[in-house]
């Protein structure tokens, strides 16, 4: 023992001890005043120094003096083994072997197996590397399964960090690491799998919008990588479906491994999902297919809605419902008014009137597919078009066009509607009588269909304040003006007068793949002014002309149930969380009523998913893990009917780059300290030589309290009684 | 054969055609596409012109495929029927009393929300009589929109005939005026009593001269008149581009 190895800790404040200190000096003192005068100085300074000695020893006491003695230790590191568990460890190589099934080997089999060798001269933890770090069991070892995402070492260096760890890491290289400095362990690298041999063409990449414009180009940028077939020209296809959209060919750089870019372009010519796929032919002695292609699903919408309008005369009827598609900014409008008939006499010159040729040829017959709408308003259309103008127009909607016939005395055309193209698409006839009513107001009802049809089931902001959804078109303003058609069986009454007999008002119809309505009405303008004049303002009439021109134009917005996926749909495998929002009204309507939600693989076979209400009103959150790639079908039912959407699930070796990255590996190895290492036998000696070096000392400090013992004790009462003794003898006492 | 009930009811028709022609008609719960309501106000004299209706509805479908009907419609503001009302004419000579405000917000309303007005100082005295009293009234129906004179290109000159001379019973000024809200004129104001060179009497008589320019003036007010009522029922149709090439060459002919 030394004196430097002595501490004190005192166990009052240091000056209280010093004041007692001093007080015990000075009693001291002015004892050996007193007793001095008794027995002299000689005995006097005794017992003085006695009662010094006493005061001496509890001041140190009262100091806590300690004996601080140290002694080191040596600590071997755990040695980490991470398995690269990555999808493309499951490559297999020459010998047949997944590259995973290497590492396993190359841990457990042998004379003196590596596993075994480590795990008797060191603390061994296994570790699955994927995302993050999965601690493993032994037995678990034989079981493991590439089937992880790319592994992130990393992350899971920083969590070894600390952890006074030697990490061995197996793997092919495909693993996260940008080569920045990690705080963590030095990393011994086991480099898998054969980068020489590895023969392989993939789609590395696809930059493509996920919305395109109807009518607008779309190009879809495509890296094309090859392994081991360099110069070879391979055609790069576009596919919606099974349907061939366009080819591009592409020669792989040499040399090789080497990656070239090319651009795919087509112009979409319908709206709606498009589940697309490109692909490169699967060529002989190729490591993996299934990366020579990619889904993608493209939404394809329109940039604007385009309305061919023509009226037979100017009216109110033309002019609110111009204003109304004229303010619409989604909406790109081409009227035409016939301002005068062939009947009319005009008494100026040509210069002197500002009427214009009525381009028919070049409206309905080259044109017409440029619209989305054509809209014919109580327009007598015998007068101007031919016959293969009406055939045009049949054509035009049977292809997806959508077509409304918009009522008024002018229509009527003698009855002869029955034996044109129009009248094979309208939704009406007209019987052999009266053709159109003036002079007769007439309100109108909703019929059971119109009660949930998009077109007139306005949302309560619509119809304004306080009135019925049931009593909403009753309360419209009489009609003056109807034409007493006759709706088709195919046909759905969506209005009729509610005054005398039951005339059709407004009806619906499919055609071909578009869609008809007819309005028997030229007085709906009545509903707009007639609605303000009640002071509940014009957004009523403007929703109703807007959903009739979006239903016909079969516009997304209108769909009752939007469903929402996550911009990256995810992979197979994974959960995917999907929005469904039911609008306004199908809400209103489905208020209480159970929703369901199905998920259909691309087999068209029904899976598990879950659905809940969000804390939104209307809108719900549902949920499904896809177990395979491919296009799945979403069905939402309600009350109102079913809505299907589809999804394009990714597969998880959709451009899988698998080949082997052993320059990733020593560039690790490098940057941590850590080296590679290929045979078995220079592992081991490398993690005992890493291992050596990796030995951490620490020194134990163990503090032994020198007051806490008998000898001080007793010391100290030797002292007193002593002091006691002599007191007595001398005759203080 | 034509039956008892339908002949009874061709009757009645025929009978209330004969009585009711060329009269003021009041209102009745049907409403044809197109038709004048005059509107009546207080003080001043809101009839000036009681019998331009014959000639400028001949005109209208003699050279327009607009079927104008023969009835003049007398509506006061407050009258529920304002708002189904195509074409609202106010005229007068002489100084009106102001109106209410209920009758200024029914106004406010109904030219906000798609009414039109083509208003006549028949008399043309500038800051007098009619023309003070009305623009007085528009200041307050419509504040933060002036009355301007409409320019050259305005749809009103070009939605039937490109119109060169504006013409009237009189002629004051060469030009329209009008409130103009975003792309629409709800307001069409003229002092040149175009409805006074409409006018004939029972035997077919004008009414009235039109000074000075005589029969070429006249013709002017009816052109301008269809126009106006072409304006009416398709606001800035001629604005569209489709257009434009048509009415620029012919008016550089």
């Amino acid at each position: 023992m030394n004196l430097s190895q002595v501490t004190i800790a005192p166990v009052f404040p240091l000056w209280s001890i010093l004041v007692l200190f001093a007080l015990g000096l000075a009693a001291t003192f002015a004892q050996y005043r007193v007793t001095r005068a008794k027995l002299g100085s000689s005995r006097a300074l005794g017992l003085s120094l006695l009662r010094l000695g006493a005061i001496l020893f509890l001041v140190a006491f009262a100091l806590n003096p300690s004996l601080l003695t140290t002694r080191e230790h040596k600590v071997s590191p755990v040695i980490g083994l991470l398995i690269d568990t990555s999808k493309s460890m499951a490559q297999p190589e020459a010998n047949g072997k997944s590259r995973l099934d290497e590492a396993k080997t190359l841990l457990t089999e042998g004379s003196s197996p590596l596993l075994t060798s480590l795990r008797e001269k060191f603390d061994v933890k296994l570790y699955g590397l994927e995302e993050s770090l999965k601690t493993l069991r032994v037995d678990e070892l034989n079981g493991l399964k590439a089937e992880g995402v790319k592994g992130d070492v990393e992350g899971a260096l920083s969590e070894l960090s600390g952890k006074n760890t030697l990490a061995v890491l197996f793997s092919d290289g495909k693993v996260k690491w940008d080569d920045s400095p990690t705080p963590g362990p030095p990393v011994l690298v086991v480099p898998l799998g054969n980068p020489a041999e590895y023969k392989d063409i993939l789609i590395k990449a696809v930059r493509a919008p996920s919305l395109g414009f109807r009518g607008r180009e779309v190009v879809i940028d495509v890296t094309v990588r090859g392994y081991g077939y360099s110069g070879l020209m391979l055609p790069v296809l576009l596919k919606d479906g099974t349907k061939l959209v366009t080819a591009k060919n592409v020669r792989l750089p040499i040399p090789s491994p080497g990656e070239t870019t090319l651009s795919l372009s087509f112009t979409p010519e319908e709206i709606g999902q498009k589940n697309l796929s490109i692909s490169i032919p699967e060529q002989f002695g190729e490591s993996l297919a299934s990366n020579n292609r990619v889904n993608l699903s493209l939404k394809v919408v329109r940039d604007k809605i385009r309305i061919l309008m023509v009226s037979g005369t100017p009216s109110m009827n033309y002019r609110f419902m111009r204003t109304v598609l004229k303010n619409d900014p989604s909406i790109d409008l081409l009227s035409f008014v016939i301002l005068r008939t062939p009947t009319d006499i005009l008494n100026v010159p040509t210069q002197e009137q500002s009427l214009i040729p009525f381009p028919v040829e070049t409206l309905f017959a080259k044109e017409i597919r440029d619209f989305d709408l054509l809209i014919f308003d109580n327009f007598n259309y015998s007068l101007y078009l031919s016959p293969h103008h009406l055939e045009s127009i049949r054509e035009f909607v049977r292809g997806g066009g959508s077509f409304a016939m918009i009522g008024g005395p002018h229509l009527v055309n003698e009855g002869r509607f029955g034996v044109t193209p129009i009248g094979e698409i309208l939704p009406v006839r007209f019987p052999d009588r009266e053709e159109y009513r003036r002079g007769s107001p007439s309100t109108v009802r909703v019929s059971r269909s119109g009660n949930t049809h998009p077109i007139t089931r306005l949302t309560a902001e619509a119809m304004g304040e306080g009135i019925n959804p049931s009593s909403f078109w009753r309360e419209m303003p009489s009609l003056d003006g109807v034409n007493l058609f006759e709706p088709k069986s195919s046909a759905t009454v969506l209005l009729e007068s509610a005054d005398g007999s039951a005339w059709p008002i407004l009806i619906v119809s499919n055609f071909g793949k578009g869609r008809v309505l007819a309005l028997g009405t030229d007085y709906s303008w009545k509903w707009y002014t007639g609605w303000v004049a009640k002071g509940r303002g014009n957004l009523a009439y403007l929703r109703w002309v807007d959903r009739m021109v979006r239903w016909l134009t079969k516009d997304p917005s209108l769909d009752p149930v939007q469903v929402t996926f996550p911009d990256n749909s995810g992979f197979a495998g994974q959960e995917i969380e999907v929005r469904v929002q039911l609008q306004e009204e199908e809400f209103s309507l489905n208020l209480g009523a159970p929703i369901t939600f199905s998920v259909f693989n691309p087999d068209g076979l029904k899976f598990d998913s879950k659905i809940r209400p969000s804390i939104l009103p209307g809108e719900y959150l549902a949920s499904f893990v896809p177990q395979r790639a491919g296009v799945h079908k979403i069905r939402v039912e309600t009350s109102s009917g079913q809505f299907e959407e589809s999804v394009v699930v990714a597969g998880v070796l959709d451009t899988l780059d698998a080949a082997p990255d052993h320059e990733q590996l020593k560039a690790i190895a490098t940057s941590t300290g850590g080296k590679v290492v290929s045979s078995r036998e220079g592992l081991l000696n490398e993690i005992e030589a890493y291992a050596q070096k990796g030995e951490t000392r620490f020194s134990e400090e163990r503090r032994s309290p020198l007051w806490a013992t008998p000898y001080a004790m007793v010391l100290v009462l030797g002292f007193l009684v002593t002091e006691w003794y002599y007191r007595r003898r001398w005759g203080l006492i | 054969m034509i039956s008892r009930r339908k002949f009874l009811n061709l009757a009645l028709t025929f009978t209330a055609g004969v009585l009711f022609s060329r009269s003021k008609i009041s209102l009745s719960a049907s409403f044809p596409q197109f038709f004048f309501a005059q509107l009546k106000y207080r003080g001043g004299d809101w009839d000036p012109n009681p019998q331009f209706l014959e000639a400028i509805t001949e005109e209208l479908e003699l050279r327009t495929s607009i079927d104008g009907m023969q009835e003049r419609r007398v509506i006061t503001l407050t009258d529920g029927d304002l708002f189904y009302c195509p074409f609202l004419i106010m005229a007068g000579k002489y100084e009106f009393d102001p109106l209410t405000p209920q009758e200024r917000e029914i106004l406010r309303r109904f030219l906000t929300y798609g009414g039109f007005l083509f208003a006549e100082d028949t008399v043309g005295a500038k800051g007098y009589g009619f023309d003070l009293a009305f623009r007085r009234e528009m200041k307050q129906v419509l504040p933060g929109h002036e009355m301007r004179k409409l320019p050259a290109d305005h749809s009103v000159y070009q939605s039937f005939y490109l119109i060169g001379s504006i013409g009237g019973r009189q002629r004051v000024n060469p030009y329209l005026e009008g409130i103009t809200i975003d792309n629409w004129t709800p307001v069409i104001y003229s002092q040149n009593d175009l409805a006074g060179a409409w006018s004939k009497d029972t035997f077919g008589k004008w009414v009235h001269e039109c000074i000075p320019g005589g029969e070429l003036q006249r013709s002017a007010a009816f052109k301008m008149g269809i126009n106006i009522i072409v304006y009416s029922l398709t606001s800035d149709y001629k604005k569209d581009v489709i257009h434009h090439p048509f009415i620029k060459r012919r008016q550089s002919l």
